[in-house]
């Protein structure tokens, strides 16, 4: 249980605040309501490109990342499909040089030509080394777009291509942060040994000022039910075939969350689970396989994923698969195993919120999904899913009308 | 909320005072030694149910063989006499518990994580998998063929290569050096893993960590397993070594970008120069603000992460600096890091740089110390070199007291370029 206070300020800035006792350390993390989803399809990869950005210096502090070092802390962030996330890590006593800093990027970034510059050649950097220079690094650069047609998550948080971060220019930088960067879009969670009033005291101090604006109502095009399967085919250079199963599923407020999850923990165990024995243990099919969820704001995908052994083929692969998942959804798990995977869960969450940073980032990560309390409440939503109702999403989940495959053959 | 007069009193353009860091605490674990000798290490007051059992054994890749290490190390949680690797996992997941099997160059670590109330079950779950490990052929094989298939997708990344050979040069001469290549996998042999298990684990339990909060029964039974470990007979040779230093590019066709080592011998904890050089390491290349961080990324965009770090192993230690570059811009990099070695050998570190790195190296002390998982690792980073909790006391003291003189005087020491191994693949 994390307990917290939470508060808003006039100019809608979201505060959650949680008390941590034992700790010397502070951590401030900021949450902005804008990811890859947000992006013009014609200016894909911006979100990340302008978090980027947010380190280059704001209006009236010249350099970020300085005043915080010295104050014995560090920084860092990170962009998904759906979301921004900065945070700053210093002791207690120097919480004031984080909101500080937080505050001034809030109100007005200083942007230069030099900076964006720079940044746009250290992105292009980044591209490279995560996407194109790594074996079956560029597999979701294909899955997405095969996977979602409407969407906007068919692009990935680095953008759709390089040419895309190429052309982004200052007056597009400029409204990306009038846009998304203001109080009523984002959410604070401040994590320390500090008292309630005394953190209301600073935020609004330095925050209070800040002119509020409008949120604007996001209105994406939502993906429509999958009618038929898709396939793709990409041959890379790379020692072996790699194949990419993904099923649409719901969003991270859907009630079906939790069974994907327990799902794709259950059917990827380590030794266990029915891919590793049947695929990669008793048919020798291949050299490892997974399955995992992206767990998106909307609709996600389930994805198996692996490697064929040499001398094996895609078409042995795929009916295996099959055959493997109709065995799984033919009969509930037993009652016992449902309590293992929950007790498996249990432990990891237990290790999870050991940390201030992680215990920060998910408050307002719940926040942004309506209430930090949801955090939780998580449990309880694992702990009452029963093996039946496992079973039947399993089955309504792998359907070959409603999957899209990426094979990737070695040239 | 109500509005605050203080706002009124904000200048934005002045940074708020910075308070140092007083005291910070390091609490050594309590300690008794088991039946082999071995030290085991406990930390309790925890705020939470976590808890975890971390086994350290005499059994890392430089003992001779590094592919009977490896497969061992694989092996370890693999099937007992009478559970095969299938029951022995469901064992585990019966009790939540989650593994983890770490080889090192000097040691392999094995930690096993659950709640407190599940840690001792779990551990005799591994206990039983490790004293009767049946190494049976098939699982070997299946070993075998699952490695050679990621050391084939290993194999196709610039960094992986780059970092082989670098330390394939500047570990020559000493068992450090010894790689795994993929003809050799051909060659596992069931009757040396047998042997290595024997003399490595069975024999070569060389220290415990152990962390939750237990009864005083819950750790007598985890000492009366635990005694059941015999003395480390093995011989571990001395340490000597004749790096091959120079310049060398592997070519990659196809590479967008080139994986770059660089660096040089150094030494560990246990040198006198270790603490000052620290500094001159993270001014250098190993925080967000360093000299290659600056250069290189934030005014070039050569690349989107560069740094230098200490490598410390138990009987020697280097300095390596690493980086990703496009290839147009690998030469113009090489040039930039010679420029940044030779700036901090002929200029003094400016104050203000100096004062934020010693406030920065403080504040990361403070986190490095925070909680007992934290301060068991803090303790266990000096226990290795036989060093003990002090060590930290002295590196606050030096830390505070070392002179923009003094890294000039390390800079001319240690940061030669043309004493440089420089590694590129790409």
């Amino acid at each position: 249980m994390i307990q917290f206070e939470r508060f808003t300020l006039a100019n809608g800035l979201r505060v959650l605040f949680h008390n941590e006792p034992s700790t010397p350390m502070a951590v401030a993390n900021v949450l902005y309501d804008v990811g890859a989803r947000d992006e013009n399809p014609n200016q894909t990869g911006f979100a990340h490109l302008f978090e980027h950005l947010m380190f280059g210096g704001s209006k009236h502090i010249p350099d970020f990342d300085a005043p915080l070092q010295a104050a014995g802390g560090q920084s860092n962030a990170f962009t998904s499909n759906d979301i921004t996330n900065y945070y700053d890590v210093l002791p207690a006593h120097n919480l004031d040089t984080a909101l500080w800093l937080e505050s001034d990027r809030m109100l007005s970034l200083a942007f230069t030509p030099k900076s964006l510059e720079v940044q746009r050649q250290v992105v292009i950097e980044e591209f490279k080394q995560r996407y194109l220079n790594q074996p079956y690094g560029d597999a979701w650069l294909h899955l997405r777009p095969l996977a979602y047609k409407k969407h906007p998550y068919r692009w990935a948080t680095i953008g759709k291509n390089i040419e895309h971060i190429e052309t982004a220019t200052m007056d597009d930088v400029r409204a990306f942060f009038a846009q998304h960067y203001h109080p009523g879009n984002a959410i604070l969670c401040i994590v320390g040994n500090f008292d309630l009033n005394f953190v209301k005291e600073k935020v609004d101090y330095y925050f209070g000022n800040i002119p509020g604006k409008e949120k604007i109502i996001r209105n994406l095009p939502q993906e429509p039910k999958q009618q038929r399967f898709r396939k793709k085919i990409i041959s890379r250079k790379i020692p072996s075939d790699a194949f990419y199963y993904a099923f649409p599923m719901g969003g991270r407020m859907d009630a079906s969350y939790y069974l994907a999850d327990l799902l794709s923990d259950h059917i990827a165990n380590e030794k266990t689970g029915l891919l590793y024995t049947e695929l990669q243990r008793k048919k020798k099919l291949v050299s490892e396989i997974t399955a995992y969820i992206t767990g998106s704001l909307d609709n996600g995908l389930f994805v198996i994923t692996g490697k064929l052994n040499p001398g094996r083929t895609f078409e042995q692969l795929d009916a295996a698969l099959w055959q493997t998942l109709d065995k799984y959804t033919s009969r509930p798990i037993s009652k016992s195993v449902l309590e293992e995977l929950l007790l498996k869960m249990q432990t990891a969450k237990a290790f999870q919120d050991q940390g201030l940073l992680n215990r920060a980032m998910n408050l307002c990560f719940f926040e942004l999904l309506g209430d930090a309390q949801f955090l939780n409440e998580e449990a309880d939503h694992y702990a009452r899913i029963q093996p039946a109702q496992l079973q039947h999403f399993a089955k309504a989940i792998f359907s070959k009308n409603r999957c899209s495959l990426l094979q990737i053959q070695a040239k | 909320m109500k509005n605050s007069h203080a706002q009124t009193g904000l200048d934005r353009t002045v940074a708020p005072p910075l308070l140092p860091i007083e005291h910070i605490q390091f609490v050594a674990p309590e300690s008794s030694t088991l039946k082999n000798g071995a030290p085991l290490y406990w930390r309790y007051g925890l705020q939470n149910q976590t808890s975890k059992i971390e086994l350290h054994f005499a059994a890392g890749s430089a003992f001779p063989d590094p592919l009977t290490a490896s497969l061992c190390a694989g092996l370890l949680i693999n099937g007992s006499k009478n559970r095969n690797a299938k029951q022995i996992q469901k064992a585990l997941d019966s009790v939540g518990a989650y593994y983890d099997v770490s080889l090192g160059q000097d040691n392999c670590v094995v930690s096993l994580y659950a709640l407190n109330s599940q840690l001792l079950k779990a551990y005799q779950i591994f206990h039983e998998s490790l004293f009767e490990a049946q190494f049976a052929q098939k699982e070997i094989d299946q070993l075998v063929h699952e490695r050679k298939q990621k050391f084939k997708i290993q194999a196709q990344k610039v960094n992986f290569l780059a970092q082989r050979l670098f330390q394939r040069n500047l570990l020559a001469g000493s068992v450090y050096a010894q790689q795994i290549q993929l003809k050799d996998f051909d060659r596992a042999d069931r009757a040396a893993i047998q042997a290595f298990h024997v003399t490595h684990y069975l024999n070569g339990l060389q220290k415990v960590l152990l962390i939750g909060d237990f009864d005083q029964n819950i750790i007598t039974s985890f000492i009366h397993l635990l005694n059941a470990y015999k003395m480390f007979e093995g011989k571990r040779l001395p340490f000597t070594w004749k790096p091959d230093l120079g310049a060398i590019h592997h070519e990659h066709p196809g590479a967008l970008q080139s994986a770059v080592r660089i660096g040089r011998p150094l030494f560990n904890k246990t040198h006198p120069d270790f603490i000052a050089f620290s500094v001159l390491n993270t001014i250098f290349g190993d925080y967000f603000g360093s000299r290659l961080m600056s250069n290189i990324r934030e005014d070039k965009g050569y690349t989107y992460g560069i740094g230098s770090h200490i490598v410390e192993n138990q009987q020697f230690g280097y300095f390596v600096i690493g980086t990703e570059v496009g290839e147009a811009s690998r030469t113009a990099t090489f040039h930039e890091i010679q420029y940044e070695m030779e700036r901090l050998q002929k200029e003094l570190v400016p104050q203000e740089e100096l004062e934020l790195v010693k406030s920065y190296l403080l504040g990361q002390l403070l986190k490095s110390a925070d909680g007992p998982y934290a301060m068991l690792d803090l303790f266990a980073n000096v226990e290795v070199h036989g060093l003990d909790l002090h060590f930290y006391e002295t590196y606050i003291t030096e830390i505070k007291a070392v002179s923009a003189e003094k890294l000039q005087e390390l800079a001319v020491k240690y940061l030669n370029w043309g004493e440089m191994l420089i590694i590129s693949a790409g």
